[in-house]
């Protein structure tokens, strides 16, 4: 049991390390939109900051859901079915959720 | 209009320090702000807070998933009862006396303060066992903690009762809009037996799911302004970077010494919300 952890562990890198280049990339792309459309907007360009500001809220609000679905998709490759099936539920509330939060608003 | 956006960036800075050191999502600092010293509705101070819960989770989360403070399974586990308990809150939000709710919520964050004030000396939790589920999830942890030098394992346990807590700390959060951290924190550190740092951290990974659903809806009924949410979402994004690097310096004693006063007053506004209009 312990051997086989090990070998899945120096098979593929550690989830908590995919997990956080995902969060790292998110943010940073995140950032950068948030701050060109800031600059944007004090320079005058008023038309196109506010699109380029959403668009950065918005993929901030993409990283977290993908961060829940990327831990699936590793927890399917390692075979760790438990968890698999924790995300798979965590994934399907959050999708119900906004189905309908979205038909409520 | 640059020194708004300064002033608002700035508050995200100061809020993101707190909130990525705490575990919390920062409302708590964002909503009162923006309402009272920049006079802005509550619907746009709440949207901006839930898309800045976000900015603190994913700018903190990449340290402290490198750090493994960060418990992912526990973190999975738990969300489990958040999802799940915010669709509750939800679904029976018309059919539910929410001035009851806020004084149940109130006292078990004021029994929280309690143990937590009790276990104020306890750098790390000790003699722990696992039950049996937290075993087969192989729910335990290990992190080496820069403040004391030295590896720190640990495991976990009453891990059902802790899903419990978070099915309520979810219908919390979305019947309230309130809760996203202030519940798991103490949830993990109390029940569960993580040490602090762990239960900080671990909350902080998980409050950007719960914010994203919250997130969705708002920005479905045009409540996110890009000119205030965008400011302060970079603050805060620029914040949590900094207090998850202060934060695995620091000894946990000294964490929890700041979360007091603030679960404290979160008692006792959502107890006095209750009482108001009986």
């Amino acid at each position: 049991m312990v051997v086989r952890e090990d070998s899945v562990e120096t098979k593929h890198e550690a989830i908590e390390l995919v997990l956080a280049r995902l969060l790292r990339l998110g943010s940073l792309v995140a950032a950068a939109l948030l701050a060109v459309g800031l600059t944007a907007m004090v320079v005058g360009l008023t038309g196109i900051a506010p699109r380029l500001i959403t668009a950065g809220l918005l993929v901030l609000l993409g990283t977290p859901v993908l961060r829940v679905a990327a831990a699936a998709l590793i927890f399917v490759r390692e075979r760790d079915w438990y968890f698999a099936f924790f995300c798979a539920v965590v994934l399907a509330a959050l999708a119900t959720g906004i189905l309908l939060g979205r038909a409520g608003g | 209009m640059v020194i708004t956006f300064i002033e608002i960036f700035l508050l995200g800075i100061g809020a993101g320090i707190m909130g990525s050191m705490l575990g919390l999502g920062g409302g708590i600092i964002i909503v009162p702000a923006l309402t009272i010293l920049f006079g802005m509705s509550m619907r746009t101070a709440v949207a901006a807070s839930t898309v800045s819960i976000i900015a603190t989770s994913t700018g903190a989360a990449v340290a402290y998933l490198r750090d493994r403070l960060t418990n992912t399974r526990v973190a999975i586990w738990l969300e489990m009862g958040t999802a799940l308990g915010a669709l509750g809150g939800a679904l029976i939000a018309g059919v539910i006396n929410q001035r009851v709710l806020y004084i149940m919520f109130g006292l078990l964050l004021g029994y929280s303060t309690y143990n937590m004030f009790k276990a104020r000396k306890q750098e790390l939790p000790s003699g722990i066992v696992p039950d049996a589920l937290s075993q087969k999830l192989r729910l335990g942890g290990s992190y080496y903690d820069k403040a004391l030098g030295h590896r720190v394992d640990y495991q976990v346990t009453r891990t059902v009762p802790g899903l419990i807590i978070m099915i309520f700390s979810g219908a919390a959060a979305g019947l309230l809009g309130i809760g996203a951290g202030i519940f798991k924190v103490p949830a993990m550190d109390q029940v569960m037996g993580m040490p602090f740092k762990a239960s900080t951290a671990t909350s902080n990974f998980m409050i950007g799911v719960t914010a994203a659903s919250g997130a969705v809806v708002y920005f479905a009924r045009g409540d996110v302004q890009p000119l205030v949410a965008g400011p302060i979402v970079l603050g805060v994004l620029l914040g949590a970077i900094i207090g998850a690097k202060l934060m695995v310096r620091l000894r946990a004693n000294l964490i929890r010494l700041c979360f007091i006063p603030l679960i404290a007053y979160t008692a006792l506004t959502m107890i006095y919300r209750g009482v108001k209009w009986w």
